[in-house]
Parts: C-alpha cells; sequence; structure tokens
C-alpha cells in the first residue's frame, strides 16, 4: 500500500464522517425555519426537510470523492498530511460558503413572507 | 530528517489551532444566546435554531482555514526554525480568529438593533390601530 492509498483511505473516512454529522446537525435546526416557511405544514416540511437532507449527502459525498481524481503525488508522510488537510479545507470552504448562503436565503425568504402576511393581515 | 521536523510541526500545530477554534466557539455562542433570545423576542426553539446555525458556520470557516494554511513549504532544519515557523503560523490564525469574532458580534448587534427597531414599528402600529379615547 503506498502512500496515495493511505491518504485516499484516511480523506475518505475524515470527510464521510465530516459530512454527515454536519449534515445531521443542518437537519435538526433547519426544520424550524421551514416550518416557518410552509407555515406550520408539519408534514411538507418533514418531507421536504429530508430530500434536503439526501441532495447534500448525494452533492457532497460525490463532490469529495470526485477530488479524489485529481490527487497530487502523495511521497511521504509529510506530503500524505498537507495534501488531506489542503484537500478537506477546499470542501469545508465549500461547505462553510453555501451554508451561509443559505442562511442569507432564509433570512431574504422570511422577510419577503413577513410582509406579505403583514399587507394580508391589514387590508 | 527534514521530513520528520515537518511532521512533527504539523503534529504540534493541528492540536492547537483545533483547541483554539474550539475554546473561542464555545465562548462566543454560549454568549451569542442571550443575545439571540433578545433578537427573537423569547421565541426559544427559533433562537436555539439560529445560534447553532451560527456556530456550524463559525467551525466550518474557521477549521477550513486553519487547514488551509497547514502547509508548510520551507525545509525545517531543527527547533529553531519549527518554533519560528509555528510561532508566525499561530499567530496569523489566532489574529484571523479574533477578526471574525469580532465579525460575529458585530452581526449579533447589528440583528439586536433591527430586530429592536421592528418591535418599536410594531408597537407604533398597533397603538394607531387602537382608537385612542
Amino acid at each position: 500500500m503506498n502512500f496515495n492509498v493511505a491518504a485516499y483511505i484516511v480523506y475518505g473516512i475524515l470527510t464521510v464522517f465530516m459530512i454527515v454529522v454536519v449534515g445531521r446537525m443542518f437537519y435538526r435546526n433547519g426544520r424550524v425555519f421551514i416550518l416557518g416557511l410552509m407555515r406550520d405544514d408539519a408534514a411538507t416540511t418533514d418531507q421536504l426537510n429530508h430530500l434536503l437532507l439526501v441532495t447534500y449527502y448525494l452533492f457532497n459525498i460525490g463532490y469529495a470523492f470526485v477530488k479524489l481524481r485529481f490527487w497530487q503525488k502523495v511521497g511521504n508522510l509529510e506530503m500524505l498530511v498537507s495534501s488531506i488537510a489542503n484537500n478537506m479545507s477546499v470542501l469545508i470552504f465549500i461547505l462553510a460558503s453555501t451554508h451561509y448562503m443559505n442562511m442569507l436565503l432564509i433570512w431574504f425568504l422570511s422577510r419577503s413572507k413577513k410582509s406579505l402576511t403583514n399587507k394580508s393581515f391589514q387590508s | 530528517m527534514n521530513h520528520s521536523y515537518t511532521v512533527i510541526a504539523y503534529l504540534i500545530y493541528l492540536p492547537i489551532a483545533l483547541l483554539l477554534t474550539t475554546y473561542v466557539a464555545t465562548t462566543l455562542f454560549r454568549n451569542g444566546l442571550v443575545f439571540m433570545r433578545d433578537i427573537f423576542f423569547g421565541r426559544e426553539d427559533i433562537a436555539k435554531a439560529t445560534n447553532s446555525l451560527f456556530k456550524i458556520g463559525f467551525y466550518l470557516l474557521n477549521l477550513g482555514f486553519a487547514l488551509y494554511i497547514l502547509q508548510i513549504s520551507d525545509a525545517l532544519n531543527g527547533t529553531q526554525r519549527i518554533i519560528e515557523v509555528l510561532s508566525s503560523k499561530i499567530g496569523g490564525f489566532s489574529i484571523y480568529l479574533g477578526v471574525m469574532l469580532f465579525f460575529n458580534l458585530f452581526l449579533f448587534f447589528r440583528g439586536k438593533k433591527v430586530s429592536r427597531q421592528k418591535h418599536d414599528e410594531r408597537l407604533a402600529l398597533q397603538n394607531l390601530a387602537t382608537p385612542a379615547k
């Protein structure tokens, strides 16, 4: 077993673990917001939340494994650590930026919904 | 021999960066819950969810950055170089953490201000709606 295979195994375990843990956190904490956007329709909310979780898994785990295709040649222990850190950091940055964009999206959606309900309430 | 020095430097850097991030995140978001309760006016579930979403974002961004700057490309040929390289790396990382901490605090204060304005507007609307005697 050469260093590349070792890097793939460590990277695969770490990223899949991280994506699953983070995804479950999003699933738990995002439910309240979807419930608010769906106007307290619990059944639709749970279905939509579950679908979103599965899509998230597919995209991120898929991309994590696509990155194996473009892995640099690993010659020693030092390069093993640094290449795993480098590839994981790109993945984590993507997760972080998507997460912040989703929070912005939730914020905008909830704001527009609030103004809509206020209008219908007043008229 | 060079390689083993670099690996030692990585093994020192990684736990320090992880612990520093965890410490800053726990301190910030233990106090962040108070802000969130203020912002969302006692809606406990939304306050908690928002706080933990912000916490996840903070962890992701900072751990990503910590891993991104991990690579040491120049050859380390002694204990002195290890200490110098590591201290500049960890010092830079903690300055970055401080900037992120202030940014999150700024967001919290801004949210508090906006929500208070909205609350005042709503109160004013209610006062308008109820006929004055």
